[in-house]
C-alpha cells in the first residue's frame, strides 16, 4: 500500500492587488484548489515582515510563501522588492539566520496568474517533501 | 462607475502585459520600464541635438540653408549626393527627428499605462501633475523644432501660432509679438526660437526632478535588451528615412524615387520660408502638429478649448475619485528608535527622520507626512520594532488572523 502523502499546511500572505483572491478562497481563508493552504491577505507584499512567517513556521506550519505583484508591476512601486530582498537577506529586517529556507516561498505574479500560481505553488508543495541534503554542518 | 472603468482599464493591462511577457519575458517587457523610456530617449535628443547645434545658424537668411547643408551629404547609396554638407548630417538629423516621434510615443505610453493602471490618483499627485507639465513641455519643445528648419511649413506655423495667440482676451496682441520678439519676424525671432526650444529642454530636466521627488528610487534605466530595441528602432528609422529638406526642384528631379517620396511624405522639411508668403496647407507630423490641425480645420476657439480642456481634465484627474485615506500609517512614538528602516523603505517619500527633544533615549523618530502616505504597509514590514502601524490593520491582527487559521487546520 503507498505511503500517504503527509498533510503540509502551509500559510500564504498575498498581496490583495496580485492574485484574484475573492475567487480563489473558501469562507476559512483556504484556498479552494488547496484547503491545507491558507492564506493571510495584505495590502501589499512588502508589508510582510519576516519575522511573521518565522512565527508561521514556529505555531505549526510546515511552510510558509509570500506572493506579491509581478516584479516591475507593484501597485507601489517598490514592496514586491522590499520582501524579495528581505528575504534573500540583502535588505533589513531579514530572516532569522537558522530559519529553515527550503520552507520560505515566494512568488510574483498578477492577477491574471492563478494557473501559474497554483502550478508553482504545487512544485513548492513537492519541494517539502524532498529529502534534505545531508549538508555538514546543518542544525 | 468611475472607479469600475478605472478597473477594467487595469484588468486589461495586465492582460496585454502578460501576453507581451510570451514575446518579451518579464524581465525585458518595456512596460514594465515605461517610466524610465521616455528619459532614456531623452538622452538621444540631447547628443544629436548637441550635434545639430554646432552648425545650425539662427538667422532668417541662412537658418534654412544651414540646416540644409548638415543634412545634404545623405547616407551612402542614397540619390542624392550634391550640394557638400556634413557626413551622415541627415541620420543625426533624423536620429533627432525619429527620436522626437518616439519621445512622444513613449510618455503618452507611459501615461497610459500609469492613468490605466490607476496609478495617478491621491497621494501621487505630484508624479502625475508635474507629468502632464512634462507632456505639454516635450509637444512644445518638438514644436518649436519644427520653426527652427525656418521652412514654407515653420512660417505657416508662426503665423497660425500668432493667431492663436492673438485669440487671448487682453493679452493677445502681446503674447503674439512675444512669441516673434517684437512686431515682425526678424533674425531676432529665431534666436527667440532656439532658446524656445533649447531653454525648455534644459527646464525639462528640473520638471523630471519634479516628477521624481516624491519617488524613492525611481526606475531611471530601462533594461539593456528594450535600450537595444529603442536605439535599434531609432538608427534604423534615421538610416532608412534621414531627415532631409525638399525643395520643388528636388521633387522635380528625384520625386518618382520611392525613398524621396518616403521622405517627403514623413520626415522631410519644405523649402524655405518665405515671410508674407503663405501655404495652403501643410503636412502634419503624426505626434506634435495635431494642435495646427485643429486651428486650420476647427478653427481658434475650438482650439483652445480642446488643448485647454483636456490639459485641465487632465491635471484635475488625480483628485476624482476620492478614497477613504482612513489607513495611514501611524508611529507609535514609545517604541520608535530612529533606525530609519521605514523611512529608507517607503516608495513615496512620506516618512521622515526628525531630531527627538534632547535628552530623549532615542536620537531620531520617524514622522509621517499623511499626505504622501499610500497606506501600503511597506513601512510596517521594514520596521522590527512594531513602532509603526496602519490603524485599520495592525501587525497584531495579522498575527493574530495567522494563529487562527493554524489554529483551524490542527
Amino acid at each position: 500500500m503507498p505511503e500517504a502523502t503527509p498533510k503540509r499546511t502551509i500559510i500564504g500572505f498575498v498581496c490583495e492587488r496580485s492574485l484574484p483572491l475573492d475567487r480563489m478562497l473558501d469562507a476559512h481563508k483556504a484556498l479552494q484548489d488547496d484547503p491545507d493552504t491558507r492564506i493571510v491577505i495584505v495590502p501589499c507584499s512588502g508589508m510582510v515582515k519576516p519575522t511573521q512567517m518565522e512565527l508561521a513556521l514556529a505555531n505549526g506550519a510546515d511552510a510558509t510563501f509570500v506572493c506579491g505583484c509581478a516584479i516591475g508591476d507593484c501597485h507601489y512601486r517598490t514592496g514586491n522588492l522590499m520582501i524579495r530582498e528581505r528575504l534573500e537577506g540583502k535588505r533589513n529586517p531579514k530572516l532569522r539566520k537558522t530559519t529553515d529556507r527550503r520552507k520560505v516561498g515566494m512568488f510574483f505574479l498578477t492577477m491574471k496568474d492563478k494557473l501559474p500560481f497554483l502550478e508553482a505553488l504545487a512544485a513548492f508543495r513537492a519541494s517539502l517533501e524532498q529529502p534534505a541534503p545531508t549538508e555538514a554542518g546543518e542544525i | 462607475m468611475y472607479r469600475k472603468f478605472l478597473r477594467l482599464t487595469k484588468s486589461l493591462t495586465v492582460s496585454f502585459e502578460k501576453s507581451l511577457n510570451l514575446l518579451t519575458t518579464q524581465e525585458h517587457n518595456p512596460l514594465y520600464f515605461h517610466g524610465a523610456l521616455p528619459l532614456y530617449v531623452f538622452w538621444f535628443l540631447i547628443f544629436s541635438g548637441i550635434m545639430l547645434w554646432m552648425y545650425y545658424i539662427p538667422t532668417l537668411d541662412r537658418a534654412w540653408s544651414s540646416v540644409n547643408y548638415i543634412s545634404a551629404l545623405p547616407t551612402p547609396g542614397h540619390p542624392i549626393s550634391e550640394g557638400g554638407g556634413i557626413p551622415y548630417g541627415a541620420v543625426v538629423r533624423g536620429v533627432h527627428r525619429w527620436g522626437a516621434a518616439a519621445m512622444m510615443i513613449v510618455t503618452l505610453l507611459h501615461m497610459f499605462r500609469v492613468y490605466f493602471t490607476d496609478r495617478h490618483r491621491s497621494w501621487r499627485w505630484l508624479p502625475w501633475v508635474s507629468g502632464v507639465a512634462l507632456l505639454v513641455f516635450v509637444l512644445f519643445i518638438g514644436l518649436s523644432g519644427y520653426l527652427l528648419v525656418w521652412d514654407a511649413r515653420a512660417y505657416y506655423m508662426v503665423v497660425a501660432t500668432q493667431h492663436f495667440l492673438d485669440a487671448v482676451p487682453g493679452l493677445g496682441a502681446a503674447l503674439a509679438a512675444f512669441l516673434v520678439g517684437g512686431e515682425g519676424i526678424t533674425d531676432y525671432t529665431l534666436t527667440r526660437f532656439l532658446f524656445f526650444h533649447v531653454g525648455a529642454a534644459c527646464f525639462l530636466f528640473w520638471l523630471v526632478w519634479m516628477h521624481f521627488i516624491r519617488l524613492k528610487e525611481p526606475v531611471v534605466t530601462p533594461s539593456r535588451a528594450t535600450n537595444f530595441l529603442v536605439l535599434g528602432f531609432i538608427l534604423l528609422a534615421a538610416g532608412t528615412l534621414p531627415a532631409i529638406n525638399i525643395t520643388h526642384e528636388l521633387l522635380a528631379k528625384y520625386g518618382n524615387d520611392p525613398r524621396i517620396a518616403a521622405q517627403a511624405a514623413y520626415v522631410a522639411s519644405d523649402a524655405p520660408a518665405q515671410i508674407g508668403v503663405l501655404v495652403d496647407t501643410i503636412r502634419y507630423d503624426a505626434w506634435y502638429m495635431f494642435p495646427y490641425w485643429l486651428i486650420q480645420n476647427l478653427g481658434v476657439t475650438w482650439a483652445w478649448l480642446i488643448l485647454g480642456g483636456s490639459t485641465v481634465l487632465l491635471c484635475v484627474a488625480p483628485f476624482y475619485p476620492k478614497d477613504r485615506r482612513a489607513n495611514i500609517a501611524e508611529v507609535i512614538e514609545a517604541k520608535c528608535t530612529g533606525c530609519t528602516f521605514c523611512s529608507l523603505d517607503c516608495p513615496f517619500e512620506a516618512i521622515t527622520m526628525q531630531d527627538r527633544a534632547p535628552g530623549s533615549k532615542f536620537k531620531q523618530i520617524a514622522v509621517v507626512q499623511s499626505a504622501r502616505c499610500s497606506e501600503c504597509g511597506i513601512c510596517v514590514g521594514a520596521c522590527p520594532f512594531q513602532a509603526i502601524e496602519l490603524p485599520e490593520l495592525h501587525s497584531k491582527t495579522i498575527e493574530g488572523d495567522l494563529l487562527a487559521l493554524l489554529k483551524k487546520g490542527a
